[in-house]
């Protein structure tokens, strides 16, 4: 049952991912808390994905490899992500009709993932930072 | 929070009285009061007919028997907790014991407080003031519906 | 009794004991806030140049002859500067004719500029917590941003006319697209939204408040808040990105639903501010030009979006960012311009900003290892000593070095 989905992912900030960017952003600590994706039990389901597998998470803009959680409470169709480099990789840049630059908010393809999880040293390679 | 009745399946369910008690629903009323002790059930832990369920007591009780655990069962997941303090200005007794501290928001300053935030988490002392505990045993749960991240529980 | 400026409630509460520059107990001090004081000794940096280490001074002259020789030079950051640090970089803006912004231009600046002119009314987190008795956490999480929120100010604490705390005396409302931690706390009084519904749940409270029908579904819920409202004897608003970020910046129908609840009770905005000092950045370069963000000291003094990070690294050929890391907020497309133009970082702590950096330079943290000055979000001035010695400049030393040698 493997599939692919839209979602509109909404990003936050978590304590523990803020306490572990205190403790270093290059940490396992700071990938663990922040490359993850909060997702609808019945989406999840739908994807034939489990909590602690990877997805892929792709739009025009990028893509990275992040953790899949489910979510106890629904919301289905839309998907959080912690505010942090890997979901900044989804984010078009787009200036939004009230003036404020969008990085709040983005659509993206959901899909099961193989492999490792996009690591903070591939995502800075990317955004040209030696 | 461990309910009698998931202690009581988890006994020979004989009413067989070696433990000095009626019944084995008696037994777990105790045991859970922690007055008896799993090993005071000398069928349990004897016969080899009952060590599935012997294991399975010893790891419902764990987490009431471990160091964690208070007097009033209190039980602080120090990984989950944001040390945001809610718990400590929301606890009645520290209001009443500390009205320039924790009652307006504030660190303790009273040295009367029984919770409070230490290296980030919160930590319990002078648990036998907690109304829990006291002889009324009121079912205070200011602790528990204040936190963010169920970090507190009583079992 | 040491600061903590992890977050823009500034506590001035803790208790803490060091083992040179390590931390081995603290009181009163929340989580974020000790992984705060535990970052003193976590990528600690070096001035450095192109990757090598130098000196200090070299790097300052480096830095100077960087800015000074840019046509279009960006001075960023800030929110996590000290009041003269943000001062010194007002006055640096003025010397290099350059442009000076901070993350408010992509958060919440436009709230707090209504604000300092007087358009949306505010108090102190201290007539929150003497007065409140309706407290409404819109697209703001602060039990995960601001840990000690609720139990220093918004929720949970007595006051002089809330002596019964929230147990009788307070309520909370949270408005949000998902059960937040904060939401968790408030319980029943928790209304989830979709994303992006902020502006059509104003609007249903609007309807609700003028003695309409509201057009939602749980329509006795919303009639019940009206009311809720209306009764209110000090309401205060608090404001996260989820609010700022709902409609790409159009608050049009926040700032009208606050009116309307003016007409019939007292509602007080205030921001949840990320930085340590966003609001003091926000008032200095306000009572210096008007605006709170994207100005441009290059010919008088300007304002306006073209001047904000987000469009204005298109034509920038230089900038130089203070104890913020854009590089890891900003959309990958912008990122990248931005470490692509030659760049002065001036930080605490590593971070994809400064690894991007052409110029490198070393602070030390205010409140711990440098004193100084900030407000709260509320606009609030805390002053705070350091708690311990390093080696390290503070930031309006480095930033005065910088301008003099420029």
């Amino acid at each position: 049952m493997a599939g692919k989905k839209e979602v509109t992912v909404v990003t936050y900030r978590g304590i523990f991912q803020e306490v572990e960017e205190a403790r270093g952003m290059y940490s396992d600590g700071y990938r663990d808390q922040s490359a993850i994706l909060d997702l609808d039990g019945g989406d999840a389901k739908a994807l034939g994905v489990e909590a602690g597998k990877p997805v892929l998470l792709e739009n025009d803009s990028g893509k990275v490899v992040v953790v899949a959680k489910v979510s106890e409470d629904p919301h289905p169709g839309v998907a959080f992500m912690p505010a942090s480099p890997w979901s900044a990789q989804l984010l078009s840049g787009e200036v939004r009709e009230g003036g404020l630059l969008e990085l709040k908010r983005f659509r993206a393809d959901v899909s099961p993932a193989e492999g490792a999880v996009t690591s903070i040293e591939e995502i800075r390679e990317r955004i040209g930072a030696p | 929070m461990i309910s009698v009745m998931e202690v009581y399946k988890l006994l020979p369910k004989t009413n067989c009285k070696k433990c000095g008690l009626p019944t084995c629903m008696a037994f777990a009323v105790e045991l859970l009061g922690k007055r008896k002790a799993i090993e005071d059930c000398t069928p349990l832990v004897e016969e080899p007919k009952y060590e599935k369920k012997l294991a399975g007591l010893r790891e419902l009780m764990a987490p009431l028997l471990s160091a964690d655990a208070t007097e009033t069962g209190m039980v602080i997941h120090t990984e989950k907790c944001y040390g945001c303090g809610n718990c400590v200005v929301a606890c009645p007794v520290n209001v009443a014991s500390d009205p320039k501290g924790t009652a307006i928001g504030r660190g303790p300053v009273s040295g009367k407080a029984i919770l409070m935030v230490e290296d980030g988490v919160v930590k319990c002392v002078n648990v036998d003031q907690c109304r829990r505990f006291g002889p009324e045993k009121v079912l205070c749960n200011a602790c528990i519906v204040t936190c963010p991240s169920k970090a507190i529980e009583f079992i | 009794m040491a600061f903590c400026t992890g977050c823009s409630l500034l506590c001035d509460d803790i208790e803490v004991d060091f083992e040179g520059a390590k931390v081995k107990k603290t009181l009163n001090l929340c989580r974020k806030g000790r992984a705060h004081y535990d970052s003193l000794v976590v990528d600690r940096l070096a001035p450095a140049v192109d990757g090598s280490e130098v000196g200090i001074d070299e790097a300052a002259s480096k830095a100077a002859e960087l800015l000074g020789g840019a046509e279009k030079p960006l001075l960023f950051g800030w929110g996590n500067s000290t009041l003269a640090a943000q001062g010194a970089g007002v006055r640096l803006a003025k010397k290099l004719g350059s442009v000076i912004d901070d993350p408010s231009s992509y958060s919440q600046g436009l709230i707090t500029e209504k604000i300092l002119k007087g358009e949306l009314p505010s108090c102190t987190f201290d007539d929150v917590r003497n007065f409140a008795d309706v407290s409404i956490f819109w697209g703001d999480d602060p039990s995960s941003s601001h840990p000690r929120h609720l139990s220093r100010f918004s929720y949970f604490p007595r006051g002089e006319k809330r002596q019964r705390g929230y147990e009788e005396d307070r309520e909370a409302i949270v408005v949000d697209v998902r059960k937040s931690p904060t939401a968790q706390i408030a319980a029943d009084g928790f209304f989830k939204i979709p994303p992006g519904g902020d502006a059509e749940f104003a609007e249903a409270l609007m309807a609700t408040l003028g003695g309409k029908i509201p057009k939602v579904e749980d329509k006795k819920r919303m009639l019940n808040l009206g009311t809720k409202l209306r009764k209110a004897k000090f309401g205060v608003i608090f404001t996260g990105l989820g609010l700022a970020h709902s409609r790409g910046g159009d608050l049009g129908p926040f700032f009208t639903l606050v009116a309307k609840l003016n007409e019939l009770a007292r509602f007080s905005v205030i921001p949840t501010l990320g930085d340590y000092n966003t609001r003091g950045f926000n008032q200095t370069l306000f009572d210096e030009t008007g605006s709170v963000n994207s100005v441009s000291f290059g010919g008088g003094v300007e304002h306006g979006p073209e001047f904000g990070i987000a469009k204005y690294l298109d034509i920038c050929d230089a900038v130089m960012v203070v104890g913020s890391d854009p590089a890891a907020v900003l959309p990958a497309p912008l990122a990248k311009k931005l470490s692509e133009i030659p760049m002065v970082a001036v930080a605490s702590q590593r971070t994809l900003t400064t690894d991007a950096a052409k110029v490198t330079i070393p602070i030390g943290v205010a409140g711990l290892e440098a004193e100084g000055s900030a407000l709260r979000s509320d606009g609030v001035k805390v002053d705070f000593d350091a708690a311990v010695e390093s080696g390290y400049l503070s930031d309006v030393e480095v930033i005065e070095r910088i301008t003099e040698a420029v």
